[in-house]
């Protein structure tokens, strides 16, 4: 299908891109979700600013102990990045899951972030990396926290004028092991269930345990459940078992044609107890 | 696909009851709803704007209220179309009084077809419940008198 007509600009700074959006036209990145809904006529902006091909935005730089990714890096790149396969293997790994080839290599992070969809891979790491989000309009800028940035299903924290311009990620100090384990839809790649899970030892017991989660209900969260009942604790399988049993717990799960919300809730344990085992199997 | 769920309102069931009846708070609390009209003695003409995400519609519709039994439970009927699509839908309201406040259950049946259900399957069930939560906490908000209509829905 043929999407309605629109006026297209390319500014060469994120200074011009950022007037245009405070006139009220609509960023584009990568354009892989906004695309399609344009061709079949859900979505129908009249004027889109692409930010996409802003060289200001592409970069991923290590900086004061963190990793600094500029909103406008792909998939592809994310998943390759020497930095962050050695620094935040979570990010890469995350990252690796997404749609196909294809998608991997036009989307983009702050688009994948700014979009918020239930079932997207990255806010699941994001989550569980406590990862800082960085604002930017015309007139501010502002970093909060993934977890105060995720508000709902396509739903942000994001103000009128502002878009996502970096995302910026933990550098993790020796014996932390990172996974992501997905369970995905096949037709569409997204995930029905997605888990993220960073775990830390010390000495035989889990000192750090962070669970971040997409796809089971509307929003991605930390399953600070799971966590607490981590904390201290042996680093065993035993343990594991018990702590994944509460993922699900307080959430309203979701449910469509491809999984019951009962379905999603046991996928979700599942899934939370093979993140974690891998995890702590990478964190020696 | 079925709809149901619960929701908590800071004020009894009879005041509860008569802000669902009123078409003025109706229309303030309905996402994206910029008009509703008395057409009968229980049926109101709706129109309404859905943005969400980069999704945008407009519909029209019609809201059928029925069975009332103030202030434990009425029927709800909605129906809507536009260009992307159309919802149809029925449910049953129950209110209770909870701690002072009210508990709204809500049950019933919901249909959507054309592009929007096509390409949004596996997103009418969190959709949906975004709406939902959405209503209620701007119905909460107007009962407690802490909106005026300046107030986007947030």
């Amino acid at each position: 299908m043929i999407a309605n007509s629109f006026e297209y600009s390319a500014p060469g700074s994120l200074k011009e891109a950022l007037a245009l959006v405070a006139d009220g036209a609509k960023p584009l990145a990568g354009g892989m979700s906004l695309i399609p809904m344009m061709k079949l006529r859900l979505a129908n902006p009249e004027h889109l600013v692409d930010i996409g091909r802003l060289a200001e935005l592409n970069y991923i730089r290590e900086e004061n102990g963190s990793i600094h990714i500029g909103a406008s890096v792909t998939h592809y790149d994310i998943e390759t990045s020497p930095l962050l396969m050695g620094k935040c293997p979570l990010l890469a790994e995350t990252a690796s899951y997404i749609g196909d080839i294809q998608v991997r290599n036009r989307g983009t992070l702050g688009g994948s972030v700014a979009h918020a969809d239930p079932s997207a891979d990255y806010p699941a790491a994001l989550q569980a990396l406590e990862a800082q989000i960085v604002l930017t309009s015309a007139e501010e800028t502002r970093t909060i926290s993934a977890e105060e940035f995720f508000v709902d299903t396509f739903t942000t924290a994001l103000e009128e004028g502002e878009i996502v311009t970096e995302i910026i990620v933990p550098i993790d100090a020796g014996l932390t092991g990172t996974s992501y384990q997905k369970f995905l839809q096949p037709a569409s790649g997204f995930a029905i269930v997605g888990v993220a899970a960073r775990v830390r030892q010390a000495e035989g017991k889990f000192s750090m345990v962070r669970v971040g989660v997409t796809g089971l209900s509307g929003n991605s969260y930390r399953a600070t459940r799971v966590e607490a009942a981590l904390d201290g604790k042996d680093a065993n399988d035993e343990n594991i078992r018990a702590a994944a049993a509460l993922v699900a717990s307080g959430q309203d799960s979701s449910s469509d044609l491809h999984a019951s919300a009962e379905y999603r809730a046991h996928l979700a344990v599942a899934y939370a107890a093979r993140a974690l085992r891998s995890a702590l199997s990478r964190s020696a | 696909m079925k709809v149901a769920g619960t929701a908590q309102l800071p004020f009894p069931p009879e005041r509860a009851y008569d802000l669902m009846q009123d078409p003025a708070a109706l229309q303030k609390a309905i996402p994206g709803c910029n008009s509703l009209e008395r057409t009968g003695d229980d049926e109101y003409k709706l129109s309404l704007k859905m943005v969400l995400a980069s999704l945008s519609g407009q519909f029209e519709g019609k809201v059928l209220l029925t069975d009332h039994n103030r202030p434990y439970s009425f029927k709800m009927l909605v129906e809507g179309s536009g260009k992307i699509g159309f919802v149809k839908g029925e449910g049953v309201l129950s209110l209770m009084l909870l701690d002072g406040g009210t508990e709204v259950a809500y049950e019933g049946e919901a249909q959507i077809g054309g592009s929007i259900a096509s390409v949004g399957q596996r997103l009418i069930d969190t959709t949906s419940k975004l709406l939902v939560k959405r209503f209620f906490k701007k119905l909460a908000k107007i009962g407690s008198g802490e909106t005026d209509a300046a107030e986007d829905e947030a």
